[in-house]
């Protein structure tokens, strides 16, 4: 059915209400420079967004486009005529006061201010918050890329809650892992790549800046803080369009070595302090020439070189959380749809902000977005980053009860033939790396059933071991735990709601709390 | 040509049309269709050759069955007329499984399970190997398929005195897990810790 174009005066889809105010009230010639004047004041005094703005950025597979993030009420807002030229072509709208109703394609998309419902022909969508107009614009909350978008552009759509890009279509993005290790006089962060990456390097504001190529990346954190004297945090930064990590040091005059290996899948990035030439001579495979932070006037306040800013003192401990399934491999399902897959990333999600929350947790995720990781993968991934723990969520059919929680440590299908245990210094097998962690992993397993126990309305089995695939390669104490009832016959709905999730995720920190002080 | 003619022409056209067709299906039906369901079906009557056997007097073989609500196995207790080899009593065990409980258990297998080969290891090790259609409305999750794998290993270990492990494989091939969840990688030896043995 071809666009109806219904408005007396049809505009073209994307300019604003001031540009529009500015065309009734001025000749047409003397809009342009008007608008390069105000633009200009707008660069001297708008905010530095050299390295960081509140952009959105949408990732295509030929292109990227960057979109200005609105809050409003505390949500995150985007301009729906901009997202809905970025990602197609809209062919043509009608606005009124108290609607807007938009031609993409097919269908016909109209939207209310204050109002969660979004109409797509006869159907409705729920919005989480309300359409605004703002300025103008119609926005729509960051929830509609993955509620409404996909069912607009038929295109698969990878999106990270809370974060600001997403993967449209067939985007595969990349990914990595960080850890800090301590060196003599310094120390050396471990950057591991899913793929191959052009690392070029450069220093800013007091920061080391590793720009990561053109290749989209979605990395399984946004910042990394690290409890090191001689480095502060690591931070993913991409809202100008270009991929790039921010190293911060803790103080001026230390200097920086990276250099690649595996083929440019390692970043290795030696953080020292001692003079330059020493350092070249210790890390003789250095490709860059050390460059110190340059101390502009931009740079934090950074102490004296002999005192480091942080003390020193034992890292953040590492959560590895590992949400089942993902992607084509989908796990069971309910009757009313839900997939396990998804349903276990939601109760990572909450779990993450729950741990994050205390300040006392690094968190790395197995897998972000709805992708298919396989079991190595994400035992290499909590393995790299050095975890220290390991919970690994499931769904499934736990019996008659609609809410209903199992925790399994890992239980060996066959024994180890040795009497005696391994030691976790010990050099042991991949496949049985985790062996040498059963005892710590039963005590974490009783800790946290020990914690969901004191739930109402949730039955909660008492710890088991169990053959779980994901546990057997991970180096740390590993935890599965499953939740249920998923099962083709039933509905999920006791299993989707927000509270009960957030009981789950608020017994998680509990427990792990009661495990590092040594109780059960 | 005369009309006579032509419509003569045009009838040994149209039975020459209709025999080529019913030959065509003809051969299909003879060459072809059993050529592919013949691995199948054998497979099929060795089973039912297995479960049928009338040699020996009827025993009490014990079968676990996994209670979903309890987490663990229940016996259930089942008359099988034994076969001679131990090999065809490990597959007289998991097709007594797949066919069901008769007490209203949980399922193990689904009743179309396949039982395409199994092997024993002078070391006491049976290689069972199911046909991928073990997997058809499988329950997936970790406690459904850990007492799925244990119900079929204690049920054949306790049984068969000289099966000390049981290893599976699926479609003949080492697979990484049985439904995404459980290893299925190494063999597996008995665990009579899972099975509630109480009132």
């Amino acid at each position: 059915m071809p666009p109806i174009h219904r408005t007396p005066h049809p505009r073209r889809a994307g300019d604003n209400a001031f540009l529009a105010f500015l065309r009734r009230g001025l000749p047409e010639s003397r809009l342009f420079p008007v608008s390069l004047l105000l633009l200009a004041l707008a660069a001297l005094l708008g905010p530095n967004r050299q390295l960081r703005s509140d952009n959105f950025v949408f990732y295509l597979p030929a292109s990227r486009t960057l979109l200005q993030l609105e809050t409003i009420e505390g949500t995150k807002y985007l301009p729906v005529l901009p997202i809905l030229n970025t990602v197609g072509k809209v062919g043509g709208l009608q606005e009124k006061k108290d609607s807007l109703r938009i031609w993409f394609g097919m269908v016909q998309v109209e939207l209310r201010p204050d109002d969660v419902k979004v109409r797509l022909d006869k159907d409705i969508v729920n919005l989480a918050q309300p359409v605004r107009v703002s300025n103008g614009q119609w926005m729509v909350p960051v929830d509609f890329l993955i509620t409404v978008l996909p069912r607009l552009t038929h295109e698969t759509v990878e999106y990270q809650e809370g974060t600001n890009r997403i993967f449209i279509g067939d985007v595969k993005p990349g990914s990595f892992t960080v850890r800090l290790d301590p060196l003599p006089s310094g120390a050396r962060l471990t950057v591991q790549f899913t793929d191959k990456v052009t690392v070029r390097t450069a220093s800013s504001n007091g920061k080391w800046v590793l720009f990561l190529g053109d290749r989209p990346i979605e990395p399984v954190e946004d910042a990394y803080h690290f409890q090191n004297p001689y480095v502060n945090d690591l931070e993913f930064d991409d809202q100008d369009g270009v991929a790039k990590l921010l190293l911060s040091p803790t103080s001026t005059g230390l200097n920086f070595f990276p250099v690649q290996a595996e083929d440019g899948k390692i970043l290795l990035a030696d953080v020292l302090k001692v003079p330059a030439v020493i350092a070249q001579v210790a890390s003789p495979q250095a490709t860059s020439p050390p460059a110190a932070p340059a101390t502009t006037s931009g740079a934090p306040a950074l102490p004296g070189e002999e005192s480091p800013a942080a003390p020193p003192g034992p890292p953040l401990p590492v959560v590895v959380l590992d949400a089942g399934h993902g992607g084509a491999e989908t796990g069971g399902r309910s009757r009313d749809g839900v997939w396990e897959k998804d349903l276990v990333a939601q109760f990572v999600a909450r779990v993450r902000l729950a741990l994050l929350g205390t300040n006392k947790y690094r968190i790395v995720l197995t897998r972000t977005g709805d992708v298919d990781t396989s079991l190595e993968q994400r035992a290499l991934a909590a393995n790299l980053a050095g975890a220290n723990y390991f919970l690994s969520f499931h769904a499934g059919n736990l019996g008659t009860a609609s809410r209903r929680i199992a925790v399994f440590s890992f239980h060996p299908p066959t024994p180890p033939a040795s009497s005696q245990p391994l030691s976790p210094s010990a050099l042991a097998p991949w496949a049985r790396v985790q062996e040498a962690h059963l005892d710590r992993s039963r005590r974490l397993a009783l800790a946290l059933q020990q914690r969901l126990a004191l739930l109402s309305g949730v039955e909660v089995d008492l710890p088991a071991g169990a053959p779980v695939r994901a546990l057997r390669s991970v180096d740390a104490p590993a935890i599965a735990i499953e939740v249920g009832r998923l099962a083709i016959d039933t509905d999920a709905t006791a299993l989707t709601e927000p509270a009960f999730q957030q009981q789950v995720a608020a017994s998680v920190v509990e427990a792990l709390a009661t495990f590092e002080k040594g109780g059960t | 040509m005369s009309l006579r003619a032509r419509t003569l022409l045009l009838l040994l056209l149209v039975v020459l049309a209709v025999a080529g067709f019913y030959l065509r299906s003809l051969a299909k039906r003879i060459f072809i269709e059993p050529a592919q369901h013949a691995e199948e079906a054998a497979r099929a009557k060795l089973s039912q050759f297995a479960l049928q056997s009338k040699r020996g007097p009827s025993q009490t073989a014990i079968l676990y069955f996994p209670s979903l609500d309890g987490g663990n196995l229940l016996p259930e207790n089942r008359s099988l007329i034994w076969a001679e080899s131990d090999v065809d009593r490990v597959r007289q065990v998991v097709l007594a499984l797949a066919e069901g409980s008769h007490q209203g258990l949980s399922r193990v297998l689904p009743s179309s399970t396949t039982v395409r080969a199994v092997f024993l290891s002078p070391d006491g090790t049976a290689y069972v190997d199911l046909a991928n259609d073990v997997l058809n409305e499988f329950p997936s999750g970790i406690q459904t398929e850990t007492l799925a794998i244990y119900s079929l290993v204690d049920s054949i270990t306790m049984n068969i005195p000289s099966v000390k492990r049981v290893q599976f494989l699926i479609q003949g091939q080492e697979v990484e897990t049985l439904d995404g969840h459980a290893d299925l990688t190494a063999a597996f030896d008995p665990d009579p810790s899972r099975i509630n043995s109480g009132p």
